[in-house]
């Protein structure tokens, strides 16, 4: 893949941009102002007066009123619609794009390919996506051109018209199976793309001194965001040679860096301007069809608007995560659990997107709320031909928590405990420390247990 | 093309649109009436939701050529310059929205409900908005809000 040499060139000219920063600061600096700083310690569970007041969002009436601006609701004279032509085959070499036909078409303005692209990729952490698929194609949803026309039907005719030849490849999709590497979904590059080891105490003593061991594979599905409001952007190169881009992107700044590496052009000509975001959930923090929608603006000469259709949203846009937990836990006969070894594979999809952060969080969080002395836990993130999973509310702490209270339930079954008294016994106390070592303070994991009890009155279900 | 005369919000509007054009579309790129949302285009969310003749729709399923000499009501026909809609009101105060993006649709599938009973039942009120998806608040302000909105259209609260 030509993706190293990519990343490279982004090593490259962030330092370019950093020194062109550099020649335009003053030779000197006045002092900052020192303002005396207190430390504010608050009372561990202390609570702000903020607490039960009665608060109304200061957005909520243009809301209501329908009179919120999102970025389908922003219409700038000229402006054209974007469509993209989709690969619908997960794994290829694209061998021809023919656009002739669709560029040909009456209404449509321009057409779009990877080549253009100056630096064709992108990513929050690994610069692995193209913005267009040139070359290969990782997943179904990717996108292979993208075509601006006067209205969006013409725009997904035109779409219809580009012809694309493709050497179809052997596909992988399960992550287990990925990890083989026969197949490489980005060879040369190993499909395992981002690992984590989180090690405390003596497993193999713990596991001697537990009364029962406990094996478990828990595994979760892939989840769209499913925000109600489809990923939205419009573009406009201005004929100063700058680029405004209204998005629905939830991370602005980030974005801006990684767009002005895909165009190849220093980030002050570019602007964003972040809307109102109809929902967003993790599933907006990347950019996705900016750069093309910038360089069919410039093409144009016109401000360009793409809206992804839902089915685009499911497809092209990130997902969460599917896991496959495997948790082995040594317990003695009284509940306290002695060791706990735990092994996470997370299906990452075509690209890496926030899985190391994903996979980060679920490594830390694998062993649950609880006071484990001798553990041993393991993520491996994979690369495989489907949808990109990436940022979804909790960064993988869902999937593991769905897999350690499933065997939690399991071992209180077994052994005859009151599921809520096992956790009592095992759970995190004031001090307590986390499996990478976090001293933990307002620990307050069995006072919420205890009153989440009384409350839906656990005992008297006869549990 | 397609040629339509209709009422909107009161006021009588014509257009001449390609036949396909859903009245989505001829309330948004024809009339500049954004506060209709379009989240899907197949009938599911319900962010499209305007009061056709009386009656809740979908505008993403509907023809803008079927609404010829018919009168729809969006979200931008409830508050007047001088005040809000008591449902509106009542949406801003239980902070029932958080992005916002489905607020119009329920809020006309709410008028749509109160129109016709003035008094529902928790469970009509779900009902109701069965058709509206909403992916950040889990409806519960929603049908708080529908309910004291439903007081004061009844006189039985003063509005706040
Ligand atoms: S846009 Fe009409 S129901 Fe979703
Ligand atoms: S408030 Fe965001 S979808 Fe309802």
């Amino acid at each position: 893949m030509t993706d190293d040499v990519k990343v490279a060139d982004k090593t490259d000219s962030l330092t370019d941009l950093k020194e062109t920063d550099e020649d335009l600061r003053l030779p000197s600096v006045v002092e900052p102002a020192h303002f005396p700083v207190e430390t504010i310690d608050t009372e561990a569970r202390h609570q702000t007066p903020a607490v039960g007041q009665r608060a109304t969002r200061p957005d909520g009436r243009l809301h209501g009123l329908g009179q919120t601006k999102y970025i389908d609701d922003i219409t700038f004279p000229n402006m054209l619609f974007a469509k993209m032509k989709r690969a619908g085959i997960s794994s290829a070499l694209i061998k021809s794009i023919d656009t002739s036909e669709a560029e040909a078409m009456p209404g449509v303005a321009a057409v779009l390919t990877g080549r253009e692209i100056p630096v064709n990729s992108y990513g929050p952490s690994y610069q692995d996506q193209p913005v267009l698929a040139d070359e290969r194609v990782f997943h179904a949803g990717d996108p292979v051109a993208a075509v601006a026309a006067v209205t969006e039907q013409i725009a997904e005719e035109a779409c219809e018209r580009i012809k694309v030849e493709y050497e179809p490849l052997e596909p992988v999709y399960d992550p287990v199976e990925a990890m083989k590497d026969e197949i490489r979904v980005h060879p040369p590059h190993s499909n395992i793309y981002a690992t984590k080891r989180i090690k405390k105490g003596d497993l193999e003593k713990g596991f001697a001194e537990a009364d029962h061991i406990f094996e478990g594979v828990y595994s979760t599905q892939m989840i769209e965001h499913v925000p109600l409001e489809p990923h939205a952007s419009i573009a406009q190169w201005d004929p100063n040679g700058r680029v405004t881009l209204w998005s629905s992107l939830g991370r602005i700044t980030l974005g801006r860096a990684d767009i002005a590496r895909t165009l190849d052009m220093p980030i002050n000509k570019i602007r964003i301007v972040g809307t109102i975001v109809g929902g967003n959930f993790g599933g907006k923090n990347e950019i996705t069809t900016e750069p093309a929608l910038a360089l069919l603006s410039r093409k144009t000469g016109r401000p360009v608007k793409m809206v992804y259709t839902r089915e685009e949203e499911f497809i092209a846009s990130t997902t969460r995560h599917p896991f496959i937990m495997e948790y082995k836990t040594g317990v003695t006969k009284d509940g306290m659990i002695t060791a706990r070894k735990v092994r996470l594979v997370l299906d990452g999809g075509a690209y890496c997107s926030w899985s190391e952060t994903t996979l980060g969080k679920a490594c830390i969080l694998s062993a649950g709320p609880y006071n484990i002395e001798n553990l041993l836990a393991e993520a491996y993130c994979m690369y495989t031909n489907k949808t990109m999973a990436g940022a979804m509310r909790g960064f993988g702490a869902p999937q593991v928590c769905f897999a350690y209270e499933s065997q939690m339930d399991e071992i209180a079954h077994k052994l005859g405990i009151d599921p809520l008294e096992l956790r009592m016994k095992n759970a995190f106390h004031e001090g307590s420390a986390s499996p990478t070592g976090q001293v933990l303070q307002s620990v307050v994991v069995k006072d919420s247990l205890e009153k989440a009890a009384e409350r839906f009155g656990w005992k008297e279900d006869g549990q | 093309m397609t040629d339509v005369t209709l009422t909107i919000n009161g006021e009588e509007r014509s257009a001449s649109v390609p036949p396909e054009t859903s009245l989505l579309r001829l309330l948004r790129d024809e009339f500049y009436l954004t506060g209709s949302k379009l989240g899907c285009d197949v009938g599911d969310c319900g962010a499209c939701t305007v009061i056709v003749d009386g009656l809740p729709v979908n505008a993403c399923l509907m023809l803008a050529g079927q609404v010829d000499g018919r009168d729809v009501v969006t979200i931008e026909g409830l508050a007047t310059l001088e005040d809000l809609h008591p449902i509106q009101k009542a949406f801003e105060e239980f902070a029932s929205l958080q992005c916002g993006f489905c607020g119009p649709g329920v809020i006309i599938a709410a008028k749509g409900l109160l129109d016709r009973n003035p008094d529902p039942t928790k469970e009509e009120i779900k009902d109701a908005l069965s058709g509206n998806l909403c992916r950040c608040t889990g409806y519960t302000k929603m049908i708080e809000a529908v309910q004291d909105a439903a007081r004061i259209l009844r006189g039985e609260k003063e509005a706040a």
